[in-house]
């Protein structure tokens, strides 16, 4: 039998999601330029050379080490830098995963909302636990427990997860959750209404 | 083909019979005899191999909700770029100057002057209608994926019109689909 080759690991931008070497030719080269400085400058020389001696240190610098501070002189000279300088720094700062989404940060909060299955029937889904560190099929098991019902843990439209209880229990839940985990603040929990978050106090 | 592709153009999506992933891997290790030995990582035989049906005749072959494989009616497989990226040497291939690339990447076909200038190369074994990879002058890695409309011999000497449909090319919508979830 041959020999198993072995898959090529291609260097794909964080940015734009093709191959690194591609990005000249995607949707925002622009965009691309200061992740590509970082991860793969030798695809492009030219950007190295482009970028002025000053905009180089500064990539060096991070590429060693974040912590170094840097002279007042250096900052005075940094307050004069070209607006595309400080553009390319707030890229810096966002998080990115891979092909390019930009992660958000999940602000930690409950939102709870009833959904009308059949005319009569609905159910509770409960969005955001997770955020407070408690584990969702514990929650859902207490759930089910107190109020006598059908809860589980059910994959959401973004893949997140969420709880859904069977049954109206909109009015007794923000009790039972602030009682049940004091690390959520009454005031980190919203309510869907007519497609609204509204806050519960 | 996958200009405007997203996971809305998906139809169906099915398990495969035992007897129909047999065929879909039988088929895929004749036409790329280099990916028999990791065949059974890409299509392990215990894992369901999905069948999306989208439109306009084509077919999707899924492992873990990762396309791998496309084809259309009842044609020939062709790998997704992502996929040849890891194993590139599994196609035949033809290389465009660079000229041409961002012509590609807007999912025009590929015209034969752009394969027979010095930056284009044409490998003389290739016949007519024949899965292709299409590199690019100065790229390591490929640009797309194509179905020749003409042998090679014919591209250089006619060099004119379209020698390749270009069937898929990186930032089409199956390269951005990583996923059908
Ligand atoms: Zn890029």
């Amino acid at each position: 039998m041959a020999e198993k080759p072995q898959p090529v690991k291609v260097l794909y931008c964080a940015v734009c999601s093709l191959p690194a070497e591609y990005c000249e030719f995607g949707p925002d080269f622009e965009k691309c330029k200061p992740w590509l400085l970082k991860n793969a400058p030798e695809l492009y020389p030219d950007l190295l050379k482009d970028a002025t001696g000053k905009e180089a240190d500064k990539v060096s610098e991070q590429l060693q080490s974040v912590g170094i501070s840097s002279g007042g002189g250096r900052d005075g000279a940094a307050s004069t830098a070209s607006p595309g300088d400080s553009s390319s720094n707030k890229l810096e700062e966002v998080k990115r995963l891979p092909g390019g989404k930009v992660k958000k940060k999940d602000k930690q909060e409950v939102v709870i909302e009833k959904v009308v299955r059949n005319k009569r029937k609905c159910i509770t889904v409960v969005k955001g636990l997770e955020l407070f560190g408690i584990k969702l099929s514990d929650a859902s098991k207490k759930l089910g427990k107190k109020f006598a019902t059908g809860a589980s843990v059910v994959k959401g439209p973004t893949d997140k997860e969420q709880i859904d209880v069977q049954g109206d229990i909109s009015l007794d839940i923000v009790e039972f959750l602030t009682e049940t985990w004091p690390d959520v603040p009454e005031a980190a929990i919203y309510f869907i209404e007519d497609g609204k978050k509204v806050p519960v106090v | 083909m996958f200009k405007k592709f997203s996971s809305e153009d998906v139809s169906a999506q099915n398990q495969v019979k035992a007897s129909v992933q047999r065929k879909i891997r039988q088929s895929i290790a004749e036409e790329y005899p280099g990916l028999e030995p990791v065949l059974d990582d890409l299509l392990p035989k215990k894992s369901p191999l999905i069948v999306a049906k989208c439109q306009n005749h084509l077919n999707l072959v899924l492992v873990n909700n990762v396309p791998l494989f496309f084809n259309i009616r009842d044609g020939p497989y062709m790998p997704t770029l992502r996929l040849l990226h890891q194993y590139p040497n599994i196609m035949k291939k033809l290389q465009v100057d660079r000229g041409a690339i961002r012509f590609v990447l807007a999912g025009a076909n590929i015209m034969c002057p752009g394969l027979t200038s010095p930056g284009g190369a044409l490998d003389d074994q290739v016949g007519a209608e024949t899965p292709v990879v299409i590199m690019a002058e100065g790229k390591q890695h490929a640009l797309a994926i194509g179905f020749t409309k003409m042998s090679a011999k014919d591209i250089r000497a006619i060099n004119k019109g379209i020698g390749v449909d270009n069937m898929h090319y990186l930032n089409d919508g199956l390269w951005k689909m990583e996923r059908l979830d």
